[in-house]
């Protein structure tokens, strides 16, 4: 068939603007064989399919150094949807066409010649399959691998696409280790990527909750009102998991929680519950906000740390009415261990709307239940005017539960029925499984699906990375120095509690308490 | 007050309430009655129980279609919480001649439940069926009365023949989105009564949606994907005949996505042929105009393009269409999609393998929680319509 020397655009698009179909693309995976690909990325590319929200020309090629048959690789890919896709049973039909268009490619990761075979490769795929040249890299690689990747995709050209093309690469978590590494990374991946190609993944920010904070405060014309420190008395954040390490002992021993959770998920969680309205949905708009919130978190001085952070570790407990083992005991972890699963901490935002409100923050694993939650709390009514019968009571809590359950409660006091003013605590509850009938899609499904729409809005960009590193490392520098004195202040916990009793303390000391999620 | 009698009875009342049973009610008890309802409903169950609901939904219908309305509303429950208010004409002889005799509008409450898979919720949301003469001006009123306040309104106007005084007059005042079915239209004269529709809707600026249309939307979007890049739209621009198959009942689908396909590429309506014997079904004749300057005038060198319907033997799904196909000049330039069994379609286009994707039949319930979200304000949608119609006039007469 001959075609136009210039692309003539489809008219047919016209008035399909409401469905967020992505034009026809490739999708890379480097590090393919791991898990990541079997249990999330390909089932949210399956389930995508199935939902009618990806091309019908579309391709996956997985790219890793183990040798793997591309049968052998499409099994594994059918088992992995038959296990964890969201849209299950697979429909056979649909996989017979959509495995067709998996392909693997086995290569080293710092080899030129590998990717010269790669590049080659989807020159050929998308020939074959009548694709024009879109391509989006996902790195689901160990993270001293990313710049190395980018290096050599933009040597060997696979990062330049033709006019009219898009190359994009998604980089997975984390980001760096601390400010230095991140600060490094980037300069190493701008060297061949621009911002606007670079989608860093986390994965909160695909959870609909998440992105529901900001409808819930801009869509809304009563809360944007009383959401300062004119009406709110503190907030409190958890980001609670009831799992262990779960094997992976020997990462979680580099990480800790503050690397794992705090930095990435729950920092992001905070940015958009705080930051003042955009002037757009525009992503770097959005973005420009939740910067400034990173910014403005004011600085712990080294000698209040412990004052304003407390860190712990579980001990054996028990869970769900089991036994479990303490953090030291796990598998991969070290005896004299002084990684943290648990870490609590009191924060400001040195902003006009948020100037003396205290943020109370607390991740940890081994918790009694898994809750992550933002909770507002509002002050109190300025006068009381019902004595003891008002004793019941409670300040306003707006509670949004970002996992499980997700949805937003407003508590409130209420008149008890009877001949007296009586007042009790009432709640008012929004669930998204009630209010809505439809499955919310995973959050890979979402943020695969806007990397392939080329809106980066819930990726997270440079600079955020960057601020939220520079406020998180002077917290691992204090721990560092304290672990070259030899004065670690390192509380436990039983597995199934709450938490340590010094992060009691941290809000016991401002008269207040956590909630019980 | 509930109609079934003193309150010693009403536990039994509330539990064939909390079943779905219709409850008999006196008009002007409704609220008071679901409240008790309700609340016994509570007392009796395991907790308390959730009054949800995101919009009012008015459904008016004639007697012989109110089961088909009543399947659509039960199915609905699940997918949108809503006060769901059900509108039933009959015939004047069900009260009479003789307007002494009017037995006025009677109505019934039921509830709907669902109970999620984590059990710790249960939503229910309400239906009230009014039951009264054809065009009874009372049914303006009680749908004022019983919308829950600060609830959008959507009606669900599915039988255009339905007394055009009642929806312009009653109706269209109280609602916010107005939904269409032409769908449901088996011969293609029936879209020009469905056309009114927006029309009246128009005066008011009304967002108006059609379930027809959003069946349509597998196709639309399948084959407006065959011409993403490296395609481009230059063989839409070299377009000389377009084939639409479908179901013998649902002619006005296919001239509703042989519109769609006109009115998008500017296409002029030049001609029609009506159908011939046997399977042969009409064919229309468009000027495409030649285009000046740019990449789109390079692939586009104007004449006349056709668009034939055919009657299909094979898998139509809910939309009723079975297949559309594209020819240029060049018999090896051809774009298919084409429906097959279990929800599925084969894509076919010069440049790829042909592919599989999954088509939908998704219910009238589903097309109707679609129809209220941003797809039921497609500015196309009166457009296509109106050519549409206009197309309908050339066919058949039967």
């Amino acid at each position: 068939m001959s075609t136009a020397p210039v692309l003539v655009p489809n008219p047919l698009r016209e008035g399909l603007h409401e469905e967020r179909i992505p034009e026809p693309a490739t999708m890379v995976i480097f590090g393919a064989s791991g898990d990541l690909t079997k249990r999330k990325l390909v089932p949210a590319l399956y389930s995508l399919a199935r939902d009618r929200l990806l091309p019908a020309r579309f391709a996956v090629v997985g790219y890793a150094r183990k040798p793997i048959p591309e049968d052998a690789f499409r099994d594994d890919m059918r088992k992995g949807c038959d296990e964890f896709a969201r849209r299950r049973p697979v429909d056979a039909e649909l996989w017979g066409t959509f495995a067709n268009h998996v392909f693997y490619q086995e290569g080293s990761y710092d080899d030129p010649a590998a990717y010269a075979a790669l590049k080659t490769r989807l020159e050929e795929i998308e020939k074959a399959l009548g694709l024009p040249g879109n391509r989006v890299f996902y790195l689901s690689i160990p993270p001293s691998s990313f710049a190395t990747v980018v290096r050599h995709l933009g040597a060997s050209g696979l990062t330049s696409p033709a006019d009219g093309r898009f190359a994009r690469v998604i980089i997975e978590k984390p980001f760096g280790t601390d400010l230095a590494t991140a600060q490094s990374l980037n300069r190493d991946i701008h060297q061949t990527l621009t911002e606007k190609q670079i989608y860093r993944i986390d994965h909160y920010l695909g959870k609909e909750t998440v992105q529901n904070l900001l409808v819930f405060r801009f869509a809304n014309g009563i809360f944007e009102p009383v959401w300062n420190n004119r009406f709110v008395d503190h907030v409190q954040i958890t980001g609670a998991e009831t799992v262990g390490v779960e094997g992976r002992g020997g990462y979680f021993e580099q990480a800790g929680i503050l690397r794992d959770m705090v930095q990435n998920h729950l920092f992001q969680v905070v940015s958009l519950a705080s930051m003042e309205p955009p002037i757009s949905m525009d992503p770097d708009a959005v973005r420009d906000e939740k910067l400034k919130v990173l910014k403005a978190l004011r600085t712990i001085p080294p000698a209040e740390m412990d004052a304003h952070v407390v860190r712990a570790q579980y001990a054996a407990g028990s869970m769900a009415g089991k036994k479990v083992p303490g953090y030291r005991e796990e598998t991969g972890v070290s005896r004299t261990s002084q990684t943290e699963t648990y870490v609590a901490m009191k924060f400001f935002i040195d902003s006009w709307r948020w100037a003396g409100v205290p943020f109370y923050l607390r991740s940890a694993k081994r918790m009694p239940k898994r809750v992550t939650e933002i909770a507002i709390h509002f002050k109190e009514a300025p006068h009381l005017l019902f004595g003891k019968r008002g004793e019941g009571i409670r300040p306003n809590v707006l509670s949004i539960r970002i996992q499980p359950d997700e949805g937003i409660t407003l508590n409130f006091g209420s008149k008890l029925p009877g001949p007296a003013m009586e007042v009790a605590p009432v709640s008012m509850e929004f669930r998204y499984g009630s209010s809505f009938g439809v499955e919310p899609p995973e959050a890979y499904e979402r943020l695969i699906l806007d990397c392939l729409l080329g809106d980066n809005t819930l990726f997270t960009r440079a600079d955020e990375v960057e601020a939220s590193w520079t406020w998180i490392s002077r917290i691992h520098q204090h721990w560092a120095e304290q672990a070259a004195s030899g004065n670690v202040q390192l509380a436990t916990y039983a597995a199934g509690s709450w938490g340590p009793e010094p992060a009691d303390r941290l809000l016991s000391a401002d008269h207040r308490a956590w909630r019980r999620p | 007050m509930v109609a079934a009698g003193p309150a010693g009875a009403q536990p039994t009342v509330a539990e064939r309430f909390t079943r779905g049973e219709p409850i008999d009610v006196e008009l002007d008890h409704i609220e008071r009655a679901f409240a008790d309802l309700w609340k016994a409903a509570s007392a009796a169950g395991d907790g308390a129980v959730s009054r949800a609901a995101l919009w009012n939904i008015v459904v008016p219908t004639r007697a012989q279609d109110h089961e088909r309305a009543r399947k659509m509303v039960d199915e609905l429950a699940p997918l949108l919480p809503a006060r769901v208010l059900v509108l039933v004409e009959e015939p004047e002889a069900a009260h009479g001649a003789d307007a002494d005799r009017d037995e006025g509008v009677r109505a019934t409450i039921e509830s709907n439940v669902v109970a999620r898979s984590s059990g710790a919720r249960v939503v229910y949301s309400e239906e009230i069926t009014l039951r009264g003469r054809r065009g009874d001006a009372r049914f303006g009123a009680l749908v004022r009365a019983l919308q829950v306040p600060g609830l959008p309104t959507a009606t669900l106007w599915s039988d255009a023949t339905m007394p055009e005084g009642l929806l312009r007059r009653q109706i269209l005042p109280e609602t916010d989105r107005l939904v269409l079915d032409t769908g449901l239209c088996t011969r293609p004269r029936q879209l020009l009564e469905v056309q009114r529709c927006p029309e009246l809707a128009s005066h008011d600026g009304l967002p108006v949606t059609d379930l027809g249309w959003l069946r349509l939307a597998n196709f639309r979007l399948q084959f407006a994907g065959l011409f993403d890049a490296p395609v481009g739209g230059g063989p839409l621009l070299a377009a000389r005949r377009v084939t639409i198959r479908h179901r013998a009942s649902d002619e006005p689908s296919a001239l509703l996505l042989a519109a769609w396909l006109a009115s998008t590429l500017g296409w002029l309506f030049a001609a029609a042929e009506p159908a011939a014997a046997g399977v042969v079904g009409p064919r229309f004749r468009f000027d495409r105009p030649a285009l000046s300057g740019g990449a789109r005038a390079a692939a586009s060198p104007g004449g006349p393009v056709e668009i034939a319907l055919f009657l299909s033997e094979g898998e139509c799904g809910t939309s009723g269409i079975g297949a559309l196909e594209l020819e240029t000049d060049d018999p090896a330039v051809r774009f298919t999609v084409t429906r097959t069994e279990r929800n599925h379609a084969t894509l076919t286009s010069p440049i790829a393998p042909p592919r599989i994707v999954t088509f939908d039949s998704r219910r009238d319930a589903e097309l109707f929680v679609t129809a209220l979200g941003p797809a039921g304000r497609d500015p196309l949608f009166a457009r296509c319509l109106a050519l549409a119609a206009r197309l309908a006039t050339f066919t058949a007469t039967t």
